[in-house]
């Protein structure tokens, strides 16, 4: 793999080399950092100084993570996705001892929750990479499998989702098994399943939500969380604050917003964990539904480039696996900013790449750049480029 | 479908749910953009609102009567007080204000004036100093000035005042009341409450989603409320309600005295013996009307005469002597001097036994509470006597259970004889402005300021004390109503038949009292509404005269003392003038209303129902209702003062309505008959009136016709003094009055005050002084009680006394009634002559209370 080092400019401007990189997805990743490190900072900065601490210290902490994701973006882009292919047996096996130790006393509770891993100074959320780890597998899985799928098939990848999900629904986390969900249906789409299959587990999905709720096995927080949604105007002020709060404060920026650090309701902290999950209301109460509608367009571009990539991946397996990590994006992308317009019911997926929280924008980064390798090596063996289905 | 087709299909699903953000964030940032904004802001501020001081009350001479001052009051604003921060500041509050902790915190909880919890009001000025000297302790707290009602001259026109106090769930209603505001509840504080309160200013401040404080964003100044210049003569007021009080007080007296009297003349024995006749002859009318027998009374049956079928009455008739002597003037309730009053509340704690006062000091004492069938009953015991008692039980003849707690009975102990109020209203004839009014027992308002104790409430409610009787107390008036057939008379040219000394005959309607023959001996159905007097049914009929009518005022009428109908049995029925029964002789028409003869305006009643029109009801028969509803009876005059009462002036319709709607004010069987009518014309029967309309009928009859509007208000000024509005002169109707009329009637009721012949009240001015010859009015004695006759052999009436002068040129016109206070001549004309003595007099003319004539 070797590749010739150009004299004149760096070789990711380098236009005939084979490693350039998809400088349109790059851009987009970068710009929606950046608005994302400036959202942190405007909706942390009033409430630190109010309490006389530095108003820059979640952007300084932030920053730090944004820095060590971009690292790891760097490092994903330069992983071969088929030499990563025959790690993915470990890959997953390991991010499930990690959910397993976040049952442990060893995991570290916030509000209700048990999500995270006490490292020290670092606190480590297993369940973002237990989604990368899952992407792998199921593409490993798919990859070699005959099209269209067999029954067999796709009931081992229903498995493979089904273990991490359970655990990290033990967690619990709704949003991120629902990721799950959404993640496994559509590789199985884009992986050859049939119709009949797809409609099969949709509709085992459907009963198996209807059979938790029944069996009293989702807390009831999660319940609330969802009703609440159905009616936010009858606990304006419990359960569903956070949402009617977003959602004036959104409503209220109206076509170009009240402007940076004029947002009201951003500023007095109308809007709780609003530099994580509630990130994109300080975008639109500040930028209004122009900032909104390029923070959306920013996403789409990458939705897009890495349909792109999946197209031209070299490999079914990358294929998959960038398929994947973009139906992983769409997903979190619609609840997330669904859930600050009150489109979606409140879960707790955070905004990709602006959200704040390390082992996010950490873990984004590297699914990212894992994709984005796929794009860089597109057009390395023609021959492994994926078959007509 | 390959690869890149369904790689499609993700990209169209992934597009269209970024599309679907997209169109969500366009409705409601373009769309819906201004409702949340509105949101939005309202989120942020938070309005504290500043009080607006309430306008002063003078009277028409600039004497303060309310007014406001600045007092120092403790708020905590809760949102500046950490939650644990609380108890600690509570104990610390405790310890300072001298109030519990527990109290404090419970205001912090129940917290309603969005978070600042007023917690004192009214501390000293060193309290004040300590507080803010000391602000580490006290987070959170902080001092205030505030506007505290206060009423400087204490009981004087407190009627007409009013009270303030806490709004409840109507006064919420009203778009500008808040629950923690503060609104008139009476008087003029009421009806002027908007105008008196002003408006409250705001002081805004941006605040953040803990709605802690970051700056001032803006503050409206209050506006003070405008102040009334009552019409009111606060030195005429204090000399009425003074004369009202003694009025009441000598009233008692009287009662007290007529009660000794009547315990010294009759024996005990005599007393017991007469209850048993009563009580005999009520078991043997239930028996009759349970055997459905036609037999009269025990004086026309004959013992002979009944059949063997018929049954002899079944049951023993025995009285307790104790009910009949026992409850009794001796244990009749008094006060420390020794004077009857009307209620008194007596509250026993459980085991123990409290003091029934009385002239024989009884006890009452609670053995016990249990609880039956959820109710709470309680065993008490009065000297030997048990009785197992629960709420509003009558027990012990004089006494009712208000409530039975779980640890405690409170009962009223009742003296249904003693006087219980007196009113009095002064009116100006010339414009209905009212110069003084009132009602005693009275209360001074200030004691509402701040917050009324359970107590000090309970005992003004169980005297009826916040009421103003003036406007809210309705009463038969009597013969003072008889001004208005007289007026009548003059004006129609319609005065009686004469009959001689002869019966009348009455046509196939007569009065109720033939209905039912059976009960005649208790007391005939039209009688117990409270006709002004005796009657009785004969056998025989008396021969009499052809009756002539008379042609004018001065024609004279035979006033016999006894007024006979013949039923259409051919029954004789006589009806007595009470007060007069061995008549009057022959007087004419002004004769009539200074003697106040009854019979007279009988006479003219019963000429009246003569003329009527079976058909249609109307023609004469309601002639004089017509002119007592010009005259502004039966209608709320519209005075500017809450709780004003209807009155009633009955006609047929009225009592055919209330018939059919069994609402138990009338009779519930037979017509509308020409005793109805004869009891109007005494101002009986259902005729009920307000003490205010009664002095306003009687302004617009002297006045020479204009009916005004009643007012107590007479200006509006602000704060600078300057008047901002004037409360308008509105004349309610104009009765076209012959000029003659009106110098007859000043005459005539100059004559019932200076006729030493025949006028009724000549005892009560006996001693009015000089300028006696200017003053005239009106006597008039309303039966309420026919009380059952094993419980009491007295009579209880309103005494009435309307006054006026200066009587060529009237510019005052006295009403006086205290209620069941004995006769209008002997009780209540002394009051008004009191009154009119200061008005014609001055105060120094003001002679002693005196009890005048018993007279009608």
């Amino acid at each position: 793999m070797a590749y010739t080092v150009q004299d004149r400019s760096p070789v990711f401007l380098d236009r005939d080399s084979p490693l350039r990189p998809d400088l349109t997805l790059v851009v987009a990743y970068l710009v929606l950092a950046a608005i994302g490190l400036l959202m942190v900072y405007s909706a942390t900065a009033p409430g630190l100084s109010a309490r006389g601490l530095d108003p820059t210290a979640e952007l300084k902490e932030q920053a730090i993570f944004v820095v060590i994701g971009f690292i790891v973006f760097g490092v994903a882009s330069s992983i071969d996705l088929m030499e990563l292919k025959g790690f993915v047996g470990p890959i997953y096996a390991i991010s499930i001892g990690l959910l397993l130790v976040v049952l442990t006393p060893l995991g570290d509770s916030e509000g209700i929750a048990q999500r995270w891993i006490d490292l020290g100074p670092i606190q480590f959320q297993p369940s973002e990479f237990a989604k990368l780890a899952v992407i792998l597998m199921l593409a490993s899985l798919l990859a070699g499998a005959a099209v269209p799928l067999t029954w067999q098939t796709t009931l081992r990848a229903v498995v493979f989702v089904a273990v991490p999900a359970f655990l990290i629904f033990s967690q619990p986390d709704l949003g991120t098994m629902l990721v799950f969900g959404f993640v496994l249906l559509v590789m199985l789409f884009v992986g050859g399943a049939t119709l009949r299959q797809l409609g099969f587990l949709a509709l085992v999905g459907v009963i198996g939500t209807v059979g938790l709720f029944q069996l009293n096995q989702i807390d009831e927080y999660q319940i609330n969380r969802l009703t609440a949604f159905l009616d936010p105007a009858s606990n304006e002020l419990s359960l569903s604050y956070n949402q009617v709060q977003s959602e004036i404060a959104i409503g209220s920026g109206g076509l170009f917003g009240k402007g940076l650090f004029e947002g009201s309701q951003t500023n007095l902290q109308f809007v709780p964990v609003q530099a994580s999950d509630f990130i994109f209301t300080a975008v639109g109460e500040q930028f209004g539904f122009v900032g909104g509608a390029i923070v959306i367009a920013l996403f789409g571009v990458i939705l897009f480039r890495l349909l792109v990539t999946a197209r031209s991946a070299r490999s079914r397996f990358s294929y998959l696996v960038v398929t994947g990590i973009a139906a992983m994006f769409a997903f979190h992308i619609f609840v997330n900013i669904g859930m600050t317009i009150r489109l979606m019911p409140v879960t707790g997926l955070p905004l990709p790449f602006m959200s704040s929280g390390g082992t996010v924008f950490v873990a984004m980064s590297a699914a990212l750049g894992l994709a984005h390798s796929a794009w860089i090596r597109r057009n390395m063996t023609l021959a492994e480029r994926p078959s007509e289905l | 479908m390959n690869s890149t087709m369904r790689l499609g299909v993700v990209g169209i699903v992934f597009f269209a749910l970024l599309g679907l953000l997209t169109l969500r964030l366009w409705t409601m940032q373009i769309g819906e953009v201004e409702a949340y904004e509105e949101r939005a802001l309202s989120n942020q501020s938070r309005v504290v609102a500043t009080p607006a001081p309430r306008g002063d009350i003078y009277d028409r001479n600039g004497v303060k009567l309310a007014g406001t001052r600045s007092a120092l009051a403790v708020v905590v604003d809760l949102l500046l007080v950490e939650e644990e921060e609380r108890e600690l500041l509570a104990r610390n509050l405790a310890a300072f204000l001298d109030t519990p902790a527990s109290e404090i915190l419970d205001q912090f909880a129940n917290d309603s004036q969005g978070g600042r919890v007023t917690v004192a009001e009214d501390i000293s000025e060193v309290d004040a100093t300590l507080i803010v000297e000391h602000r580490e302790e006290f987070p959170g707290v902080s001092v205030i000035p505030q506007p505290v009602r206060t009423y400087p001259e204490a009981e004087l026109a407190a009627h007409v005042i009013g009270y303030i106090g806490r709004p409840n769930e109507e006064d919420l209603e009203r778009e500008d009341v808040k629950p923690t505001d503060v609104v008139g509840k009476a008087g003029v504080e009421r009806s002027y409450d908007a105008l008196l309160r002003g408006s409250e200013g705001a002081i805004e401040y941006r605040v953040d989603a803990k709605r802690k404080v970051l700056s001032l964003a803006g503050e409206t100044v209050p506006q003070a409320g405008g102040s009334l210049v009552l019409t009111l003569d606060s030195a005429l007021q204090e000399q009425l309600q003074d004369s009202l009080r003694d009025g009441l007080v000598q009233a008692r007296r009287l009662e007290m005295r007529e009660r000794a009297d009547s315990l010294v003349e009759r024996s005990r024995s005599e007393r017991i013996a007469d209850a048993l006749a009563e009580a005999q002859e009520a078991a043997l009318a239930r028996f009759d009307e349970a055997t459905g027998s036609t037999t009269t009374t025990t004086t026309t049956a004959e013992p002979g005469q009944d059949d063997d079928d018929v049954p002899a009455p079944p049951e023993e008739v025995t009285v307790d002597p104790l009910t009949v002597l026992g409850s009794l003037y001796p244990g009749l309730p008094i006060d420390d001097d020794g004077i009857c009053v009307p209620t008194q509340r007596v509250t026993v704690a459980e085991g123990e036994s409290g003091v029934l006062s009385g002239i024989e000091p009884r006890f009452l004492k609670v053995e016990s509470i249990d609880t039956l069938d959820d109710d709470l009953v309680a065993t008490v015991r009065i000297g030997t006597d048990r009785y197992t008692v629960s709420d509003n039980d009558s027990f012990a003849g004089t006494l009712q259970v208000l409530v039975v707690t779980e640890d405690e009975v409170i009962v009223y102990h009742r003296d249904r004889w003693c006087p219980v109020r007196s009113v009095g209203v002064v009116l100006d004839p010339n414009d209905g402005s009212v110069l003084a009014m009132g009602s005693y027992p009275s209360y001074d308002p200030s004691v509402f300021v701040g917050g009324i104790s359970q107590t000090d409430f309970a005992s003004l409610g169980t005297a009826s004390a916040l009421q103003n009787f003036a406007v809210q107390g309705l009463y038969a008036p009597a013969s003072t109503f008889k001004a208005v057939p007289y007026v009548l008379a003059l004006e129609e040219s319609y005065y009686p038949l004469d009959r001689g000394v002869g019966d009348k005959e009455v046509g196939d309607e007569a009065p109720a009292e033939e209905e039912s023959p059976d009960s005649a001996a208790d007391s005939s159905a039209a009688d117990s509404e409270g006709s002004n007097g005796d009657s009785e049914t004969t056998d025989a009929a008396e021969e009499a005269e052809e009756p002539q009518p008379l042609l004018s005022d001065t024609d004279e009428y035979s006033c016999s003392g006894e007024f006979k109908f013949r039923l259409s049995d051919g029954t004789v029925q006589t009806k007595r003038d009470w007060k007069w029964p061995q008549g009057h002789g022959p007087l004419d028409l002004h004769g009539a209303l200074q003697a106040s003869c009854d019979l007279y305006f009988w006479d003219m009643a019963l000429r009246l129902w003569d003329e009527r029109n079976d058909e249609t009801g109307v023609d004469k028969e309601n002639l004089l209702q017509e002119y007592s509803r010009s005259l502004g009876f039966g209608t709320a005059t519209g005075i500017d003062l809450p709780f004003e009462r209807d009155g009633l002036v009955p006609d047929r319709a009225w009592f055919r309505e209330e018939q059919r709607a069994e609402t138990g004010r009338v009779r519930p069987d037979g017509p509308w008959v020409g005793g109805d009518l004869m009891d109007i014309a005494v101002g009986q029967g259902a005729m009920l009136s307000t003490p205010l309309q009664l002095a306003n009928g009687y302004a617009a009859m002297v006045n020479g016709g204009t009916v005004w509007q009643p007012r107590v208000v007479d200006q509006i000024v602000d704060t600078d003094g300057e008047v901002v509005d004037e409360y308008p002169r509105v004349p309610l109707q104009q009765v076209d009055l012959d000029p003659r009329t009106v110098r007859m009637l000043r005459q005539d009721l100059q004559q019932v005050v200076n006729n030493a012949e025949r006028g009724t009240a000549r005892a009560a001015f006996a001693d009015f002084g000089p300028n006696v010859e200017i003053v005239g009015g009106k006597t008039g004695t309303g039966e309420v009680i026919k009380a059952p006759r094993t419980e009491a052999f007295r009579q209880v009436d309103n005494a009435f006394f309307v006054g006026v002068a200066p009587i060529n040129s009237p510019d005052y016109v006295v009403s006086i009634v205290v209620e069941r206070g004995g006769s209008g001549g002997r009780v209540a004309a002394p009051v008004a002559r009191q009154v009119l003595q200061y008005l014609v007099n001055g105060p120094e003319g003001v002679t002693e209370l005196a009890p005048g004539l018993d007279a009608d």
